[in-house]
């Protein structure tokens, strides 16, 4: 049964991203799509025909797959509802990170594979992008892992109290700007805009259609998901099963699933309140998180929890 | 001050505030540059008309005023039909650049002594040597054909090439992602910085001048409100304008009031939808929403008291279709709410530092660009150029409404809001001015015919800045030639200059700043 929880994230995470547009879309005064409009662009998408540049070569073809099954597999390590998750014995936060980096090292390529100008523009900016959070992202999970004495993401959710601390309260500050910035929402990257020229995540898909362009979208609302799990298993552990008991797997379903609203709020607020900032000042945003970040790490080691 | 060029002038008429200078072509340029240069005059419009059935030759008109004085000083040269050429302004007075290449592509009149010789209007499938405003001109049917298909690159285009080590070029448009006009900018960057840009516009030029030929004057305002369709009644308005002086005719007072506020309410409208719009560049997706809300309440007064949400069908020759002023109460309760949400909306917009600061120090147009390029509109005075078409050239009952035109002096992307909140403003009080007076008079006057070879310009100064119209008869008072002058033609050469420098992800934005139309430029 565990070992299935990865299957929420693959059915939930349309479902997560349908929300926030709602949300946002409400917050903005417009109506707004269902919520369930991810579900029918995804059904679309797989239906229709693609058009593949003649110049792209395997790349291209693969990155779809890759991408689609590297946040697969960081799903599996990631304790969802249960800590005794799937492959609990590798199931390592650092793994979890460098899976998706994966994915995004072939996006890049994949978005210069085309030779659009728009796509390497995309594979451009986001490289710079996850340099900046790649290590901020570590640094934040780290003050938590040290204080489990586990890089584990299970053990690390077993082991978090529930009275904050400064450090937990920095590091989750950092956190929630890598969440951001690997979601390519605003203020790093507007995933409503129409203007190529000022795309980072889209930019990389633009000449991706039909089944492909389904593949890559709907890994993107994965990783979303996946990256507001990992912010409810490191941050905000309660409730979360660990016994096995069906009864209290189910609670911990349900109290997930608050989570993942709460969460999808948070970023709705977030888009809607603030404004993109110019590309070259990213680096202040994600620097001072990366600060923050380092900043808990210190002062978990100086006052300890 | 005048009589040099007076003097040298072969022969002057002068009709209202149109002053023309007919030179010979040694006198030309020096007249134009005297203008310039001396009087500080503005470059208003420049443009050819083929005058062959009356006196064998074609006319070029080089169309000068000075901000703060109603008079149009406007230079014609003579241009024989053998000796197809006329000395080029451009290397004094930099304005003229497209307009001569203008001339150029639509009569083949070339301008000797032009930087660029390259074609401007047309794309590489039209074919050499054919010039459409020439009034004997044709295509072959293989020509049409290929022009249609738009694939034989008969007179190929070559972009200007930047050199060097990190320029790469990035190629945009002309078919972009959003639902906009087609228009292809041809980036050089190095990394995000942008060093040169290169707009390629022209995808859509529709022969708006050849078809007012063909059709009557009467007709030809369907045809004007049709060029841009958010400075619809601005355009109808000074094409109503110029065929009104050259008939000879004066508009009731009424129908004066009813054009003046609906040019304030054009104008209103689409400075709060602009100001919203700037908002989607910087991904400020609160103020957009309010933004278009606002412009929406306005586009349905529009269509409650005209008919039209574009305000179109209501200008006629001789005045206007329906009498606006019954729905006096609907449009000052409307005008309030719309007040009162736009004062919030600013507020929102001005109160969100982080976009307000993205707006400031970018795409910043120097007032010494503004000046030479003859930017004309928003973009001239968030420049510092105190340049207004409504107080230059009173019309309509501009001269009876007290206002200022607003300057700013540093040019960036947020004087460029500015200016637009403060117009808009403004817009609001002359309306609420315009509607406490009652005005005489019947909604149309009657319509005379055009004496044989009549005259006339006709303007208005639209949301983007100026437009012109300069209509001429033949010899049966129909359509001899019909100039029309858009702002947009007028601004796009100056984006390129605003840009520079602004990195690649900062061009959506400095572009929406400017609002230029796609369609405007092309006609």
């Amino acid at each position: 049964m565990e070992y299935l929880q990865f299957i929420i994230i693959i059915i939930f995470s349309p479902l997560i991203q349908g929300l926030i547009k709602k949300l946002k879309a409400n917050m903005q005064g417009r109506v707004g799509p269902g919520v369930l409009q991810p579900y029918y662009d995804l059904i679309r998408l797989l239906r229709k025909d693609m058009v593949v540049s003649r110049v792209t070569s395997w790349i291209f073809k693969a990155t779809p797959y890759i991408v689609f099954a590297s946040t697969v597999s960081a799903a599996m390590i990631i304790p969802i509802i249960t800590t005794r998750s799937s492959f609990g014995m590798m199931g390592d936060v650092i793994a979890v990170i460098y899976l998706f980096a994966a994915g995004r090292f072939f996006m890049a390529l994949a978005g210069l594979d085309a030779g659009t100008a728009f796509g390497g523009e995309g594979s451009s900016r986001e490289m710079t992008v996850s340099i900046l959070v790649e290590p901020m992202m570590m640094l934040s999970i780290f003050t938590a892992a040290i204080s489990a004495g586990s890089t584990n993401v299970a053990r690390i959710a077993e082991t978090q109290n529930l009275f904050y601390s400064p450090p937990h309260i920095l590091a989750l500050s950092a956190f929630v700007v890598a969440v951001v910035a690997e979601t390519g929402r605003i203020p790093v990257d507007n995933p409503d805009t129409h203007l190529e020229l000022t795309m980072i995540h889209e930019g990389m898909l633009l000449e991706y259609s039909g089944r492909y362009l389904a593949l890559m979208e709907w890994a993107h609302y994965m990783k979303q998901m996946l990256l507001f799990t990992l912010a409810a298993d490191i941050f905000f552990p309660i409730g979360i099963d660990s016994g096995g008991a069906p009864a209290l797997i189910a609670a911990s379903f349900g109290i997930y699933l608050c989570k993942m609203f709460l969460m999808a709020c948070a970023m709705a607020l977030i888009e809607s309140a603030r404004v993109k900032l110019r590309f070259f000042q990213l680096p202040s945003l994600l620097g001072g998180a990366f600060v923050l970040a380092f900043l808990s790490l210190l002062t978990y080691i100086m006052i300890g929890k | 001050m005048m009589e040099g060029i007076l003097r040298k002038a072969k022969r002057t008429a002068e009709q209202g505030n149109e002053v023309y200078l007919e030179v010979a072509r040694e006198d030309f340029k020096k007249s134009c540059v005297f203008l310039y240069e001396k009087k500080r005059a503005f470059l208003r419009l420049m443009f050819a008309a083929d005058e062959r059935e009356t006196g064998g030759e074609f006319k070029i008109y080089s169309v000068f005023s000075v901000p703060g004085k109603d008079r149009f000083y406007i230079v014609v040269l003579p241009v024989e039909e053998g000796s197809p050429t006329f000395p080029s302004i451009t290397s004094s007075i930099p304005a003229a650049h497209w307009y001569e290449r203008e001339i150029r592509d639509m009569f083949g009149l070339v301008p000797e002594g032009h930087p660029d010789p390259r074609r401007l209007i047309f794309h590489d499938s039209f074919p050499a040597d054919s010039h459409p405003l020439r009034k004997d001109w044709s295509l072959s049917g293989m020509d049409k054909k290929e022009w249609g298909e738009g694939t034989a690159g008969k007179v190929p285009y070559r972009f200007m090439e930047v050199e060097g080590e990190g320029i790469y070029e990035i190629p945009v448009g002309p078919v972009h992602a959003g639902i906009i006009e087609p228009g292809h900018f041809r980036f050089s960057a190095v990394g995000e910085t942008i060093f040169f840009l290169e707009p390629r516009l022209f995808y859509t030029h529709k022969g708006t001048e050849k078809h007012f030929e063909k059709i009557g004057f009467p007709e030809g305002v369907r045809l004007s409100e049709r060029v841009s369709g958010t400075s619809s009644f601005s355009h109808s308005a000074a094409y109503c304008m110029a065929v009104e002086k050259a008939m000879g005719i004066e508009i009731s007072e009424n129908a004066k009031a009813a054009r003046t506020l609906l040019l304030e309410f054009e104008r209103l409208y689409n400075h709060i939808g602009d100001i919203g719009n700037m908002c989607a560049g910087t991904g400020f997706a609160v103020g957009y929403a309010k933004g278009a809300l606002v412009k929406e309440e306005l586009m349905q007064l529009n269509e409650r008291i005209t008919g039209h949400r574009y305000l179109r069908g209501m200008n006629v020759i001789g005045g206007v279709s329906k009498d606006i002023f019954r729905h006096r109460d609907d449009i000052l309760s409307t005008a309030e709410r719309a007040t009162r949400e736009y004062k919030e909306m600013m507020k929102l917009i001005l109160g969100t530092v982080s976009h307000v600061e993205r707006l400031e120090n970018t795409g910043i147009l120097s007032r010494e660009i503004a000046l030479k390029l003859g930017v004309t509109g928003v973009a001239a005075r968030a420049s510092g150029v105190n340049d207004d078409i409504r107080k230059s050239h009173p019309h309509l009952l501009y001269d009876k409404l007290l206002f200022e035109p607003h300057t700013m002096a540093k040019g960036d992307v947020f004087a460029r809001m500015m200016i637009r909140a403060e117009e808009a403003e403004c817009s609001l009080s002359m309306i609420d001015a315009l509607l406490e007076s009652n005005y005489r008079g019947d909604l149309t006057v009657g319509v005379r015919a055009i004496p044989p070879y009549a005259s006339a310009l006709g303007y208005a100064e639209t949301p983007r800045g100026s437009v012109f119209y300069w209509v001429m008869s033949d010899k049966e008072g129909r359509p001899l030639r019909v100039k029309l002058r858009s702002p947009s033609f007028c601004n796009w050469p100056a984006v390129p200059f605003a840009v520079h420098g602004n990195i690649v992800p900062d061009f959506p934005l400095c572009n929406k700043s400017f609002n230029l139309s796609y369609s405007g430029c092309d006609m």
